[in-house]
């Protein structure tokens, strides 16, 4: 049997205090833990996270919940929280038990090297910040002016990854290819501060958000095209906190809309049977779902092909909340089942549109050595083949 | 005459540690540009016979120590004599190399003598005014720091492989000073019970100053022996990315990147690793790295010092005969 | 059992070095860890006062931040704090910093003294060996594992290419390498961190300390920063002669070897 434990009012304000404030509208129903992704996995994260009892806890000021497999689970996909009967702020809530902790000093050992180069280098992925628009070089990229109309925002990881700098130079192509008046701030920016918040660290999170806001403003930045939509999410839901109001759109967005006047399309026949993965942070938290699917069926040849865990329903890659930075043994990734799945419907590209997503899908991919029958690609790199099949 | 620069030589069962000479290489220089003897300092039992050696290294004059205490290193016996000899002696420097022994045994020296300890250096320039500055690595390495002493003597710890070993004189003949130090029995409250030398055992990842690691390229568990082998033979760890572990060819405690172990060795040899992101931003700050590859266009050739595109089962085991080469030169 | 385990803020390992206009480390916007070796080192702490009782007391020194350091270490479960801290210590050396340690632990029940084997910063792993000399105490450094048995420590500490076992009486200092007794640093409790906003953390000045200012032995004449790293080169050639070309560079020109 459990140890009974006191319930600690102090606790339950603190945890409170942090942020968690719709913790008390919770009551309990569990259907938060069904929708979970982790119950589809088996495996010791499966077993002990489970985030109706975490609320609970959280509810109480119980102790228990800090556990880094417990605290530190949430991939903030989102299915629990859109299907909650009560709203109840779930990801809010994990985000500010985490601050319990995280704000107090104590990001578990993994993710200290994650925050130390977000505030050394203004990325989370070690890269030099003098580094960051390098892999801009030859490609004739404008610089933001007061002219321009589009901000392009591109993500920490596809500035310094070099797989992922495919999909920054595919988007610059296509917004270019339409004739879009657009610009870029790269040098000079930080990291959106998404992931970093979800982890808890507010102050680390503030510190980035103010930074980008301030160099937004200054630059007389009104219109952002997103690479990805962790940076959409965050520049749409948490800069407005801090003061930072723009018109923010995702490229599937901008693109979508130029396919539709006449300004962009795909003069090439690619033959592919083509399946589309929704990441989380542009489908269930942006309402981002028509977009992507437009533009995939906007190349001539195409077959698409839904997932079974599609749009509002869509299956999360394990990349959100931090847990990119997480180590997950092998069958315990949510990647694998979209690999699993998109094999199912005899695809032969899977397609998704997130930056993050790409790098767990990639990795599942080549972890279940599905290589020769799935190709994992990113929307863009899809288009621009479309655009010009060499 | 005068005091001099001082080198501890240090032995361990009668063999002078490579170190040693090549502070007494460096040494000779030093004192040479400033008009003072070179001195080793020997501290052991029988160890007479290796003053010869000392000598022919550059030594203008050795002090040998034999005391039983003294016959296998320990913290207090070694400082006890040496505090007494230096006292007496009192040099312009005192020298040691950055071994476990050195990074021991030269605080707690330099506190009994009330002195300035510069560690793990890896420069001395001699200067006029300011007589010798030490460059130290700091944060790591991403800094360096120069500093000096005012009062004498002055002690440091020099990494080793900072200073090249000059040609031996067999034919120099140093002058032989004998000193006797009685050991105080507080210095002797910690007992050495028992030395386990393991030549073989690797240094942990987190540790270590060179890593040799493997990834999918390794193709299966067993292949990672010709890693090991290299890995022996310069004194390495064994790391493996991701995919390694995700195959199961490694334990997930030897995974090298940001969901794994992040390091920062001096060396790192990435072999079959074409470098997901993770991985680099793991390893990234390494001071050198090293990529052997097949596939010209993998990322890790983008964050490598020096890369070989070619196969490794062909590359590794001849890089492991160079290095055994370079080793026993 | 009386322990005492000496904490160090440190740099965050991924901080950048930028100097200021008078060419010394700028600490400004730099985040700041405790020292990682130090964790070690507490946690350690911490397990022994849990298996024998007592109180850990940790002990820093530093400017106005580094009580957050020592906030840590009473989140992890040390019960005391004290930080020694005072202007004229800005530019204290390892001997100057010695002093007023040992000033300040003389004045703490002590049977146990822990620290990290090396500062991340700094790196001179000086500190607490000295320490054990002011104190009069013996010392094993690089401590891989130990136990404590009534009044005698057994100790294994990492020699070049292996291990020593030393035995020692209490009082003595330890300096703890990573990975101590097969321990990693806990991660608080969220009742934990709120208990340790209510602990005794004291600041010490060196007068309260009964010290005037020290004059330092060492001076730091500048700093530098390293050569950017050079772009990379691919050794072309058959495998055999790219071997041999490759270990070259890396003794006569990278100087690793």
């Amino acid at each position: 049997m459990d140890e009974i434990k006191n319930v600690s009012l102090e606790m339950k304000d603190y945890i409170a205090s942090s942020g968690a404030e719709t913790l008390s509208w919770c009551m309990q129903c569990g259907l938060c833990t069904n929708l979970c992704p982790w119950r589809l996995v088996p495996g010791e994260v499966s077993e002990n996270f489970n985030i109706r009892k975490m609320q609970r806890l959280g509810q109480l000021g119980l102790e228990g919940f800090e556990e880094e497999n417990i605290l530190f689970a949430c991939v903030t996909c989102g299915m629990c929280q859109i299907n909650c009967p009560r709203n109840v702020e779930i990801i809010d809530n994990v985000r500010s038990m985490r601050n319990t902790t995280v704000g107090a000093g104590f990001l578990p050992a993994h993710l200290r090297p994650i925050a130390g180069s977000l505030h050394a280098n203004g990325n989370p992925w070690s890269g030099e910040r003098e580094k960051r628009a390098a892999w801009q070089n030859g490609l004739d990229i404008p610089a933001f002016t007061e002219d321009t109309e589009y901000l392009l925002f591109v993500c920490c990881t596809s500035c310094y990854d070099t797989r992922s700098q495919k999909i920054a130079k595919s988007i610059v192509r296509l917004l270019k290819a339409a004739g879009v008046n657009f610009g870029v701030l790269t040098a000079e920016e930080n990291c959106c501060g998404e992931s970093i918040r979800k982890l808890g660290d507010e102050e680390l999170f503030q510190k980035l958000a103010q930074g980008n806001i301030d160099l937004f403003k200054r630059n007389g930045v009104k219109k952002i095209i997103t690479t990805s939509p962790h940076c959409l999410y965050a520049f749409k839901k948490d800069y407005p906190e801090l003061g930072g109001e723009f018109e923010v759109m995702h490229y599937s967005e901008v693109l979508a809309q130029l396919v539709k006047e006449g300004k962009l399309a795909f003069p090439e026949e690619l033959v592919r049977k083509v399946t589309f993965h929704d990441p989380c942070y542009l489908g269930r938290h942006n309402q981002v779902f028509d977009p992507p699917r437009e533009l995939i069926q906007a190349i001539p040849g195409v077959e698409f092909v839904e997932l079974d865990r599609s749009r509002n329903k869509s299956l999360c890659c394990a990349g959100g909340g931090g847990r990119i930075w997480a180590e997950v043994p092998m069958g315990e990734r949510f990647g694998e089942l979209r690999i699993t799945g998109a094999v199912e419907k005899q695809a032969d590209t899977l397609v998704t549109a997130c930056p993050y997503c790409i790098i767990m899908l990639d990795d599942a991919c080549a972890g279940l050595e599905k290589g020769d029958v799935l190709q994992v690609m990113e929307m863009s790199e899809l288009l621009c083949k479309a655009l010009d099949p060499k | 005459m005068p005091k001099g620069i001082w080198i501890f030589v240090e032995q361990r069962d009668g063999q002078i540690r490579k170190s040693s000479f090549e502070l007494l290489s460096e040494g000779r220089k030093l004192a040479d540009q400033i008009g003072e003897p070179l001195v080793g300092v020997i501290l052991g039992q029988g160890v007479e016979t290796l003053v010869k050696a000392v000598a022919a290294q550059g030594a203008d004059k050795v002090i040998l120590v034999e005391n039983e205490q003294l016959k296998n290193y320990s913290t207090g016996a070694y400082t006890s004599a040496l505090n007494q000899v230096i006292r007496k002696g009192e040099p312009q420097a005192f020298l040691m190399g950055n071994s476990a022994t050195g990074r021991d045994l030269a605080p707690r020296l330099a506190q009994r003598l009330g002195v300035g300890l510069a560690s793990d250096c890896t420069g001395i320039e001699h200067d006029p005014e300011k007589f010798l500055v030490f460059k130290r690595p700091i944060y790591a390495g991403k800094a360096f720091a120069y500093t000096g002493s005012t009062a004498r003597p002055v002690l440091a710890t020099i990494r080793p492989n900072t200073f090249a070993i000059a040609a031996a004189d067999e034919s120099r003949q140093a002058e032989v000073e004998k000193e006797t130090v009685s050991v105080d029995p507080a210095d002797l409250r910690a007992i050495i019970k028992e030395v386990a030398l393991a030549t073989s055992k690797r240094p942990e990842l987190v540790e270590a100053d060179i890593i040799v690691s493997g990834g999918r390229g390794m193709k299966g568990p067993e292949n990672f022996t010709i890693l090991e082998q290299l890995a022996d033979v310069i004194g390495a760890a064994v790391g493996a990315s991701r995919a390694a572990v995700d195959s199961g060819w490694r334990e997930q405690k030897f995974q090298v990147g940001q969901t794994g172990k992040t390091v920062s060795p001096t060396l790192y040899i990435a072999c079959g690793i074409s470098g997901a992101i993770q991985h680099l931003a793991g390893m990234g700050s390494s001071k050198f790295i090293v990529a052997i590859n097949k596939d010209p266009e993998a990322n890790i050739f983008n964050v490598a010092s020096y890369g070989i595109v070619g196969d490794l089962f062909e590359v590794v085991p001849l890089l492991t005969e160079e290095f055994k080469k370079l080793v026993s030169a | 059992m009386n322990i005492v385990v000496c904490v160090k803020q440190t740099f965050d390992t991924e901080a950048k070095i930028v100097f200021d206009s008078q060419g010394r480390i700028d600490p400004n916007g730099v985040n700041l860890i405790v020292n990682p070796y130090d964790e070690f080192a507490l946690e350690e702490g911490i397990r022994l006062k849990e298996k024998f009782g007592g109180t850990v007391t940790a002990v820093s020194m530093g400017g106005a931040r580094a009580q957050e350091a020592l906030r840590t270490a009473l989140a992890m479960g040390a019960d005391k704090a004290l930080l020694v801290s005072d202007p004229a210590l800005n530019d204290a050396d390892e001997w100057v910093s010695t002093q007023a340690l040992a000033q300040a632990i003389s004045k703490i029940p002590h049977d146990i003294i822990l620290a990290g084997r090396v500062a991340i910063d700094d790196g001179s792993s000086q500190v607490c060996v000295r320490l054990a000399e002011e104190l009069h105490l013996p010392s094993v450094s690089t401590v891989l594992k130990f136990s404590v048995e009534g009044n005698k420590v057994t100790a294994v500490r990492e020699i070049d290419g292996g291990t020593e076992t030393l035995e020692v009486e209490l009082p003595v200092v330890l300096t703890a390498q990573k990975g101590i007794n097969g321990n990693e640093p806990r991660y608080p409790s969220v009742a934990g961190i709120m208990k340790a906003k209510k602990k005794e953390l004291k600041t010490m000045t060196l007068a309260d300390l009964g010290l005037s200012a020290l004059e330092p032995k060492m001076k730091i004449s500048k700093y530098d920063l390293p050569a950017p790293r050079q772009a990379g080169k691919k050794i072309p050639g058959e495998p055999a002669a790219a071997a041999q070309e490759l270990v070259r560079l890396l003794h006569e020109e990278a100087k690793v070897l």
